[in-house]
């Protein structure tokens, strides 16, 4: 997802909640062997560096675009925004919808032929292309930086998350998860971690489905759903996707519709889904310009339905949860009082309390293993990206220019073991002091607005210069920065990001961090684009030679072969769009 | 937007359908046998701590579930196994 999320350290308080049955350790087993042995088996077709890091550019629409949206249907995110649903309601909906689907359709119909026909392999490698190496070296080093450390997030949640579930040791899950992961990336590379996200995907489906819909027959469907859900928490907001976004104070979240739809739908959305190399990476495989224009549509209509099995549960724990009393369970923020010391359990629990609720043996080890495949696809997503970027824009670019193939081959397959053990050391870092995952993830947002304005101004603007495209970038991070420490500092500044200096002390208590989030994102893009478009004004246009493939409007876009209108990407994306429209108005 | 007959994302002579495929066979076959099972020895609404669990045991939900991931993976298996066109 594109949202920090705060998974607890005070989970680790919390009793364990259940344990496995035997067929529920052999369903783990067979999904442990599995991603072994397809490890080993692509291994003998993975000897070139574009075998390895990009899989041989040969995945088909299919599987490229369930690659692609399962990269970010990692099991943090699942359970984050099962929670946030909880807290928020259906609001937290948005991040799946007008946060995630109209920047997927935009990277396939508009975005993609520049990515695909410049041939690059990696975004800091676009940025090179078009900015030159100072917007690729800002890019690549804080990227390959960021992702070991997601790594090390994802892995120290998987292993949390197993300790509080099912009482595993913290070390053994930490391992057994890298060590599996780093088997797999370093034998098969890109090629391996996407059968892997495919095998993912459909576990997470088959193992998450069954929640909703049993919940839902409980709660004797939806619109028994909606009203119980009133008579719990006395809000209607907490059903309502847009009404309610008039003001600041009138939804649970603080946010208003403009943060709603510029910082999130524009600005945190379109950078995440179009600039972030971990998710484009996945769409960059497939084995045609056509093929790469489809898959991000056809990950955007299975992401779609993603919030039936991680907002629709979180809104059943509402009505529907009850403790071993029969009342209904309540469940409080992480780290408060009630979680710290009380024993209570927090909203990022409802998921694995949902499928305590449902699932038997079998079914509960489905559900598991589906969490658990989420986790380390999320660990070998980051360590195939970083050791992409690593190799070929920051060792092959400046420090061995002109090794052999075969040479980057064994870098990309060393950097996956080291990016693994560096990820174990975050993973331990961050079980010694747990805000450090709040930072690492803080950290994350900080580069993708900007860098969204840098490569959307690089391929829709010829004028855009190499010293506009590096300036931009920077400002663009550092005013990031700049206002994240500005709130760190001092909470009531948020009153100036979202231009209400006069804000009353209640209005400011109620935007909470992810709407501050998303008004941060606007004007760090906002940032960058003014400092781009100036720098680019002063500085001399560049050549039109030197834009060929790279910019609209100096680009050929070769025919896609489609002879019917069906064949085309744009009508599948407009089918997409529409049914997204409808959703929402039903949800209104 | 169909889906591809053939797998044409591998050199391998074993699809990325086919993993699929068996996987959602094994656990398929693994669940359905316990939800059968079920059938003779029914699951009590036991519990995990002081939480409820398996609460809708009386659907049977691991044999249906059971089922229809058996039919799926096997599907599945059959039509990309190695070989297969």
């Amino acid at each position: 997802m594109i949202q920090p999320l705060h998974l607890p350290g005070a989970l680790l308080l919390t009793t364990q909640l259940t344990h496995l049955a035997p067929v529920d350790i052999a369903i783990l087993l067979l999904y442990f062997a599995m991603v072994i042995f397809i490890g080993f088996y692509v291994k003998g077709s993975t000897n070139t560096s574009e075998e390895f890091f990009l899989a041989g550019r040969e995945m088909s629409a299919w599987i490229a675009g369930l690659s692609f949206v399962s990269a970010n249907l990692g099991s943090l995110e699942l359970m984050g925004w099962a929670g946030a649903a909880y807290q928020y309601g259906i609001l937290a909906a948005h991040w799946y919808w007008i946060g995630a689907i109209p920047a997927m359709l935009f990277l396939g119909i508009v975005m993609m032929p520049f990515y695909y026909i410049s041939k690059t392999h990696s975004v800091p490698g676009y940025l090179q292309l078009r900015f030159g190496e100072g917007a690729r070296a800002v890019s690549a080093v804080s990227f390959a930086f960021m992702t070991v450390l997601m790594s090390g997030v994802n892995m120290y949640s998987m292993a949390l998350v197993m300790k509080v579930v099912l009482g595993w040791d913290i070390n053994f899950s930490i391992w057994v998860g890298a060590v599996t992961v780093a088997i797999y990336v370093m034998l098969g590379g890109l090629r391996s971690a996407i059968i892997n996200e495919v095998l993912q995907f459909v576990l997470i489906w088959a193992g998450a489905a069954l929640i909703p819909i049993l919940g839902l027959i409980e709660a004797g469907g939806w619109a028994n759903l909606k009203v119980q859900m009133i008579a719990r928490v006395g809000d209607p907001s907490y059903m309502h996707m847009w009404s309610t976004l008039g003001s600041f104070s009138g939804n649970p979240m603080g946010v208003h519709w403009t943060g709603i739809v510029f910082g999130l739908g524009f600005v945190i959305s379109f950078g995440y889904w179009t600039t972030d190399f971990l998710v484009v990476q996945r769409v960059l495989s497939a084995n045609n310009l056509r093929a790469a224009q489809f898959a991000p549509i056809i990950g955007a209509a299975f992401k779609m339905f993603v919030p039936f099995f991680v907002i629709v549960p979180g809104l059943l724990a509402l009505v529907l949860l009850k403790d071993g009393s029969g009342h209904i369970m309540q469940l409080y923020p992480d780290g408060s009082d009630q979680v710290l010391h009380h024993g209570m359990h927090s909203f990022n629990e409802v998921l694995p309390l949902m499928m305590v609720r449902y699932l038997g043996p079998g079914l509960l080890g489905l559900g598991i293993t589906a969490l658990v495949a989420g986790f380390m696809s999320g660990m070998a997503g980051n360590v195939s990206a970083f050791s992409t970027v690593w190799t070929y824009d920051l060792y092959g670019a400046y420090i061995n220019k002109k090794a052999s193939d075969s040479h980057y081959v064994s870098m990309g397959r060393w950097c996956t073991i080291i990016g693994m053990l560096i990820s174990i050391g975050t993973a331990y870092l961050v079980m010694g002091a747990a805000s450090i995952m709040d930072y690492v993830q803080e950290l994350f947002s900080f580069f993708i607005a900007p860098l969204f304005g840098t490569v959307i101004l690089g391929m829709l603007w010829k004028r855009a210069t190499k010293a506009g495209g590096f300036w931009g970038l920077l400002c663009g991070t550092a005013s990031s920065v700049g206002m994240w420490l500005m709130v760190l500092h001092d909470k009531t500044n948020i009153r100036f990001m979202i231009l209400q200096p006069h804000a009353s002390a209640d209005t400011i208590d109620r935007v909470q961090a992810m709407a501050a989030n998303l008004y941060r994102a606007l004007w760090s893009w906002v940032v960058c684009v003014i400092v781009t478009i100036v720098v680019s004004y002063l500085t001399k246009p560049m050549p039109e030679e030197a834009l060929k493939g790279l910019v609209y409007g100096s680009t050929i876009i070769p025919d896609d072969g489609s002879t019917k209108v069906y064949q085309k990407p744009i009508f599948w994306a407009i089918v997409v769009a529409t049914v997204l429209f409808i959703l929402n108005l039903w949800l209104w | 937007m169909t889906h591809p007959a053939i797998d044409p994302s591998t050199e391998q002579s074993l699809s990325i359908w086919f993993f699929v495929g068996v996987l959602m066979l094994s656990c398929g076959v693994l669940i359905f046998g316990q939800g059968i099972y079920e059938f003779s020895h029914p699951a009590v609404a036991v519990a995990a701590g002081e939480l409820p669990a398996n609460v809708l045991a009386k659907y049977h939900g691991a044999f249906w579930w059971g089922l229809a991931m058996t039919l799926f993976g096997g599907f599945y298996t059959v039509a990309f196994r190695p070989g297969k066109g």
